[in-house]
């Protein structure tokens, strides 16, 4: 056991090793893995990186079209955290009041929960519009759905963890399951649970972002069409309003986090 | 400049800011000495090691190593060879096993493909083999450092210092987070291996009771100032209250 | 006593009602998304085709009920988990290439005891460099890389390395930000040059927590990777394209599946070896 104990590390690291050696297999390396033209075009897509298309029109679009990703994430982020509130609530098990069906709720809403997430969300909207046509709710289900998920499995998480004895005593002054919630669990896990939000946020808006492909609009398409035209200095544009947005919100979250830390 | 004389302070200086560490501070230090710093907390115990260590530098005076000025030692390979350095316990890097933490002591004559196979298959098994025996853990060679308790943590790192074989030690509050039956552990250690080595020791204590039975000199320091350097058993017990009061009598 | 609340949270309480609100009024207001007309008889009808499509009634050919259509995913399905393994491998090298410099305290030389000129300089290049690759999703990315390589796994493996390493290195930077740096003047004060100090005070420190991170990111690209497919980066997902465009339902089942199979498989090794690590 000691010496596993310290050959561990040598084994774990000599086996993801081969394991990387394995996947490279899985190319096909001889017959050159580039289009012919790949890296004169590289050095195309490089170069456009410092040049970007600032004409007016295109500034507009990706202004506008920022703005229908960001609020394609809003509104797909406000519906996930409701949901993740409601399941995540259930899924922690807190509510109910034996030990057996405590058991219960937490397996079943657990697995929802990771049946929810499982699934990426550009698969979600893929789903949504095949059986909806295209709608923004295609793309605010998409999102919400997978978010959901992922929020309301780390809500769990946090309601499960917090301390047992304030939550005793609260139970001892006669509060009832529902109480014991709302005064004793909630309070306890709210600002953790804010923090968690706005950092999964962040990631909602580049989700967001690509939910073009399955033409729901927005920077990702307008991406796509300029690529598709081959105006690699336009795409640089649009990329750099999704790098700008997403670092503003990062920004603003974490300045957030660093205030109700306090 | 007599030859024993390993290390010489002439008028050190040392200023934070506005607050005075250490004002023109001299003494001598022979080699094999076994020196105690005493002194409350603040008198510039910890700054006097840091100069030592060449950690900090002095804003004046003259500090000689082996008859040297410190600039001479700016290599860090070749102040490893001259200077060992002992603090509390977390000098150790705890993920790794006890082994590599000991022979990280030989890491000052090691290139770097010897330093990272012996990460892989360790080498000089035998000096930390022996090493280890000298200060007690023979049966620790794979444990993980973290595992052990702090007592043993201390003796790791003296067992490092053995594989190092620097000629001075600076030992800076050496015991100062061990209960009492493990600091009188670590300290006899720490002399009885220092003496058979022929090092010189210069360790900062909290505690007079150790100064007195480990060491064969004390050096008083207070607010900065020399406050006595006797020997050992010279040291009143008056000159200790006066020592340690919190206000000077006027 | 009440706690007074920051300004800061309160105008963020607000801008986020704000923009929640607005975002709302965009979609309904001026997109005229109506929910009712999502649950409209005709949209309910074309519903119901699709999932009995994808349940196979009424179809002859049902793609989950075949033995070829299973080994054929089954291959797709070692792409996919070949794909996601090279995408790590890659964001871990070149996480393992850039992470030191990245750190702040080894940037202001706090870590390794020695200061540079340029060391700030080659720390915000990193940083730049790591919101480029965090900011663009890795979709984008492999429609830009699909440009330069050939269809196939590696051109997807790419994409997703190019948008995890951003995210392994600040994670892994914020790693060696933590550290303890008192084993490691020790280690310096017995000699130890910068190379060693790195093998023997910093790397065994972070070790374990860079592999929990890099499994976790790996668990996010094994669920990402069907997407990269999409633009025609191999595996999962490029069959899953062809499929939607044929409308071959039964065989979106089928990848379905296995793709729920290697999420869950992901999610499970993650998840444990969280304690094997420690």
């Amino acid at each position: 056991m000691l010496s596993f104990d310290l050959h561990k590390r040598k084994f774990l690291t000599v086996f993801l090793l081969l394991l990387f050696a394995w996947s490279l297999m899985g190319v096909n390396w001889q017959e050159g893995v580039m289009h012919s033209s790949g890296i004169s075009t590289a050095g195309e897509i490089f170069a456009a990186m410092f040049t970007p298309d600032l004409s007016m029109d295109i500034l507009l679009l990706a202004a506008e079209s920022s703005w229908l990703t960001l609020a394609y994430a809003t509104a797909g982020m406000s519906l996930a955290l409701i949901l993740a509130l409601i399941f995540g609530i259930l899924a922690s098990g807190v509510l109910s009041s034996g030990k057996r069906s405590r058991t219960l709720m937490k397996g079943s809403f657990r697995g929802v929960l990771g049946f929810m997430r499982a699934i990426h969300e550009l698969v979600w909207a893929w789903l949504f519009v095949a059986s909806f046509g295209l709608s923004p709710y295609a793309a605010i289900f998409a999102l919400a759905i997978p978010y959901g998920g992922i929020l309301g499995r780390i809500f769990a998480d946090m309601i499960n963890d917090v301390p047992e004895e304030p939550i005793k005593a609260l139970r001892a002054t006669g509060a009832s399951r529902l109480q014991c919630l709302f005064y004793g669990y909630l309070p306890s896990v709210k600002n953790s649970m804010i923090s968690y939000t706005m950092y999964r946020y962040e990631c909602a808006v580049r989700s967001s972002a690509i939910m073009s492909f399955v033409g729901l609009g927005g920077l990702g398409y307008q991406i796509q069409l300029s690529l598709d035209d081959l105006h690699y200095d336009e795409v640089w544009t649009f990329l750099y309003f999704l790098i700008i947005l997403v670092v503003i919100i990062d920004g603003w979250s974490n300045m957030l986090r660093r205030r109700m830390a306090q | 400049m007599s030859e024993k004389n390993i290390i010489e302070i002439n008028q050190i200086s040392k200023n934070y800011e506005r607050k005075i560490a250490l004002s023109s501070l001299s003494f001598v230090v022979e080699k094999g000495e076994l020196i105690a710093l005493i002194g409350p907390s603040g008198a510039g115990k910890t700054t006097l090691l840091n100069l030592l260590a060449s950690i900090l530098e002095a804003d004046s005076g003259e500090l000689l190593v082996d008859g040297k000025p410190m600039s001479q030692f700016s290599d860090q390979k070749k102040r490893a060879k001259k200077i060992g350095i002992i603090r509390q316990q977390f000098d150790l890097v705890g993920q790794l096993p006890v082994i590599h933490n000991v022979l990280a002591g030989r890491l000052a004559d090691w290139g770097f493909f010897k330093s990272l196979f012996n990460l892989f298959i360790p080498q000089e098994r035998q000096e930390a083999t022996t090493a280890l025996k000298r200060v007690g853990l023979p049966d620790k060679l794979y444990e993980r450092t973290s595992n052990l308790s702090g007592g043993e943590q201390q003796r790791v790192a003296l067992a490092r210092l053995l594989m190092q074989k620097p000629e001075i030690i600076l030992a800076d509050e050496p015991v100062a987070s061990l209960d009492p039956a493990r600091a009188d552990d670590v300290l006899d250690m720490l002399t009885k291996l220092a003496k058979e080595e022929h090092q010189t020791v210069i360790a900062s204590l909290h505690s007079v009771d150790y100064a007195r039975k480990y060491f064969t000199r004390l050096i008083a320091l207070k607010n900065g100032k020399l406050f006595f350097d006797l020997p050992a058993d010279q040291v009143t017990d008056k000159q200790l209250e006066e020592l340690y009061q919190l206000k000077e009598l006027s | 006593m009440k706690k007074r609340r920051s300004p800061f949270l309160t105008f963020s309480f607000y801008a986020f009602l704000l923009l929640i609100a607005s975002s709302w009024y965009f979609v309904i207001g001026i997109k005229n998304a109506s929910l009712t007309e999502l649950f409209s008889k005709e949209n309910l009808e074309y519903a119901t085709k699709f999932f009995k499509g994808l349940l196979g009634v009424g179809q002859e050919e049902i793609a989950f009920l075949n033995r070829d259509s299973w080994s054929d995913a089954f291959k797709l399905t070692v792409e996919t988990l070949q794909m996601s393994i090279m995408a790590i491998g890659f964001s871990t090298i070149v996480m393992f290439l850039t992470v030191i410099p990245a750190a702040r305290n080894v940037a202001d030389g706090t870590l390794t005891l020695s200061r540079r000129w340029y060391r700030w300089f080659v720390f915000g290049l990193i940083r730049v460099s790591y919101i480029f690759s965090r900011a663009i999703p890795e979709l984008v990315w492999a429609m830009i890389v699909i440009f330069i390589f050939k269809p196939g796994i590696l051109p997807g493996a790419i994409a997703l390395a190019l948008h995890n390493f951003g995210i392994l290195g600040k994670l892994c930077a914020e790693v060696i930000e933590d550290t303890d740096s008192r084993p490691i003047r020790n280690l310096a004060s017995a000699g130890a040059n910068r190379a060693q100090i790195l093998m023997y005070g910093v790397f065994p420190t972070v070790l374990p927590q860079f592999l929990t991170y890099i499994l976790y990111r790996w668990e996010v690209i094994m669920r990402t990777t069907i997407v990269v497919g999409f633009v025609g980066a191999g595996g999962l997902g490029q069959e899953f394209k062809l499929s939607m465009s044929f409308f071959h339902y039964t065989e979106i089942t089928l990848l379905l599946i296995c793709y729920l199979i290697l999420v869950i498989i992901a999610d499970y090794i993650s998840e444990k070896s969280r304690f094997f690590v420690k």
